[in-house]
């Protein structure tokens, strides 16, 4: 193979490393956009039997944010084997225990259910907070869009922006909120 | 060489030509046929016939073919081509009639030697992937990322495929201040 050959095999199969931001995001719905990537599904040469996923370096996972009330209600169930070996865990149970486990399984339930699964998930690096050792940060180049807005607290949003912003009119100074 | 043997030493690849054949000058890549029949058996009928009515044409179309015509006793029928680069095609004439026979011996004529249809890599294959160039993961990016410190805000924040109404009317309300401080300004 010629040089130009092997360095255009290089750019096209080399590994991205993508960061992805779960401040706030529903890990389940993230874990769909993050197994896509895995796959490399968003890639023009994707092909399902080529091994062409990229990496994803998934931060923030403590500050993920359940939908409704699936912290109190959804269950992880789990078996060692044994008689009367069955447990079942709540989500927020699991979730103080280790906080990258729920985005781990939630990713894995998401990918294709396949051999090349485990393969897959070995691309997936989930940090509880924005800590990310430098070895593995030098390799990050593209950043995920998050799917949803996370939520700004008014007191956090600088005074000068809440001032300037348009109002049709104002409350009377002696007007009482009820 | 058998298809087998030349299979393990040149391996299997994708539908081709030999050598271009066919543009400019043509090489039949048919070389020899070898008949070969029972002359009482009734399985043998068909091929008996096509050697009756029909070989001698065929001989005289096709004189770069070598015919053996090979009758054994109380054995089946068969058709065997052999090709110029070594591979050669067997195909069992058993109870073929002999429209079927002419069929299959016009295949085997027109056929390349080429045996490695049945062993195709993938369904797909073309010799020019790319006429721009092959993708990489930079094209169509933008090359701001590569001075970009990650994590990066703008790059990950949520954002509709279209802007929210708060957005738009937010953007109208300051399109109209900018306005008014433009006709302030001519003004003065």
């Amino acid at each position: 193979m010629s040089l130009t050959r092997r360095t255009q095999q290089w750019a096209t199969f080399g590994r991205t490393w993508y960061l992805y931001d779960m401040k706030w995001q529903n890990p389940f719905h993230s874990a769909r956009k993050i197994a896509y990537v895995l796959s490399g599904r968003n890639k023009p040469i994707f092909e399902d039997r080529t091994d062409c996923g990229d990496h994803v370096v998934a931060i923030n996972s403590r500050h993920i944010s359940l939908p409704g009330n699936e912290w109190e209600k959804r269950v992880y169930y789990h078996h060692t084997g044994y008689p009367g070996g069955a447990t079942w865990t709540l989500a927020h149970e699991l979730h103080a225990k280790d906080p990258t486990i729920i985005v781990e399984k939630a990713v894995y339930s998401a990918l294709d259910k396949d051999l090349t699964r485990h393969g897959r998930m070995r691309k997936l690096h989930i940090f509880p907070d924005d800590k990310v050792p430098e070895k593995i940060m030098q390799n990050v180049t593209h950043q995920l869009r998050q799917m949803r807005p996370v939520p700004v607290r008014l007191d956090h949003i600088p005074k000068d922006v809440v001032d300037n912003f348009p109002k049709i009119f104002d409350w009377p100074k002696d007007f009482v909120l009820k | 060489m058998s298809t087998r043997c030349r299979i393990m030493f040149w391996g299997c690849s994708y539908v081709k030509t030999p050598l271009q054949n066919g543009i400019g000058r043509y090489v039949p890549q048919l070389q020899r046929i070898t008949f070969k029949f029972c002359k009482s058996s009734g399985s043998s009928h068909g091929i008996r016939q096509f050697i009756e009515q029909n070989l001698l044409n065929f001989t005289k179309e096709n004189p770069h073919v070598v015919v053996y015509v090979k009758p054994r006793r109380k054995r089946a029928p068969c058709l065997k081509a052999e090709y110029l680069n070594g591979a050669s095609e067997y195909v069992g004439a058993h109870k073929m009639s002999k429209e079927d026979i002419s069929k299959w011996v016009e295949f085997l004529r027109t056929k390349s030697g080429d045996t490695t249809t049945k062993f195709l890599l993938k369904r797909h294959h073309t010799d020019f992937p790319s006429i721009q160039g092959t993708w990489t993961a930079f094209t169509h990016k933008d090359p701001k990322i590569n001075v970009t410190q990650l994590p990066n805000e703008e790059l990950s924040e949520f954002r509709l495929p279209e802007p929210s109404g708060t957005e738009e009317l937010l953007d109208i309300y300051w399109r109209q201040q900018r306005q008014k401080e433009q006709n302030r300004d001519e003004e003065n």
